[in-house]
């Protein structure tokens, strides 16, 4: 498979609400309050007001269902939603916990974006599947889209 | 991970890099950000999918909805081989722009027994430059831990239609 660079995305989360032990895992939804993103063709802000709603399974995998709104620099609103897998070895995953600084190439953390926008310009975001590497930091996560060509 | 796994996914990457140098650049990527990460994929199967008739839905309020019965066929990969048990469907929605949405359900049993859940979606643009466009995101779901690694991984695909049925040649994500 080839793919290309689409932008880098960082999120500013704030506030995590920790819902708890739920059927299916650990359920901790992140609010979205910021962030930027930037790539060759578009660029420009997040948003506030997304979230990545994730699940912690009893297999210790961490699932992650994220939506927000991408406003590009020129003023075009874009939904993303992206499904996505953190997983680590244990130390690894409690340094993340911890809030520390890891390597994110300790630990598997990979998303597939998808884009909706009503925008001419960026209507090609429409007609392509991306997939994404993420680094996750106490802040909020930095994720290096792909697009698939 | 496992040494053995690691040297694996190594090994995979610099075939990965390799593989993208022969990527034409793209004038667009004059003033490339900085890349965080990488993302770099490996060989997982190949599945050929026997459908049966279509079920033509006709004209819903997203497109036009047509559903494609999954009656049997095949995968095969490094780690993985089987055939597809009858019973999935690909729930397909063509968009009013014209690109062809998948929504598929399917269960794989391996040669040696094991069911795995399965679920692709993915869109075909046959308006697409070098069309058509056809790429998928399949999930997997296993109970037994020999095919574990299947639920803590994600993959890509490339879809074919041929004269005997869909061929998607699927990549892990690394």
């Amino acid at each position: 498979m080839n793919s290309r660079l689409l932008m880098t995305l960082q999120v500013v989360v704030e506030g995590a609400q920790k819902i708890g032990a739920v059927p299916y895992g650990t359920r901790v939804t992140a609010p979205i309050s910021g962030g930027r993103f930037e790539g060759p063709r578009l660029r420009g802000r997040v948003v506030p007001g997304g979230g990545d709603w994730t699940l912690l399974r009893t297999d210790g995998v961490l699932e992650l269902d994220l939506r927000l709104t991408l406003e590009t620099d020129d003023g075009a609103l874009i939904h993303m939603s992206s499904f996505g897998l953190r997983h680590g070895p244990a130390d690894v995953i409690a340094a993340l916990g911890r809030g520390e600084r890891v390597d994110p190439s300790a630990y598997y953390f990979r998303t597939t974006p998808r884009f909706e926008t009503a925008h001419p310009k960026y209507g090609f975001l429409n007609r392509l599947l991306a997939v994404s590497s993420g680094d996750r930091r106490a802040e909020g996560p930095i994720y290096t889209i792909d697009e698939l060509l | 991970m496992d040494p053995g796994r690691r040297d694996l996914l190594k090994l995979a990457a610099l075939t990965t890099l390799v593989g993208c140098a022969h990527v034409p650049p793209q004038p667009s990527q004059a003033s490339p950000p900085d890349r965080k990460t990488t993302v770099l994929f490996q060989p997982l199967l190949t599945l050929r999918l026997t459908t049966a008739a279509t079920q033509d839905i006709g004209a819903v309020p997203y497109g036009r909805r047509v559903t494609f019965p999954i009656i049997g066929g095949s995968f095969e990969g490094a780690r993985l081989r089987g055939e597809v048990l009858s019973g999935g469907d690909d729930w397909t929605v063509k968009r009013s722009d014209g690109v062809l949405e998948l929504d598929a359900r399917l269960t794989l049993r391996t040669e040696d027994g094991v069911l795995i859940h399965t679920t692709f979606d993915g869109i075909r643009d046959d308006a697409a430059p070098g069309a058509p466009y056809f790429r998928t995101r399949f999930r997997f779901e296993t109970a037994d831990p020999k095919y574990a690694f299947l639920n803590r991984l994600l993959a890509v695909g490339t879809g074919e239609i041929r004269a005997d049925g869909p061929v998607h040649v699927v990549e892990e994500i690394l």
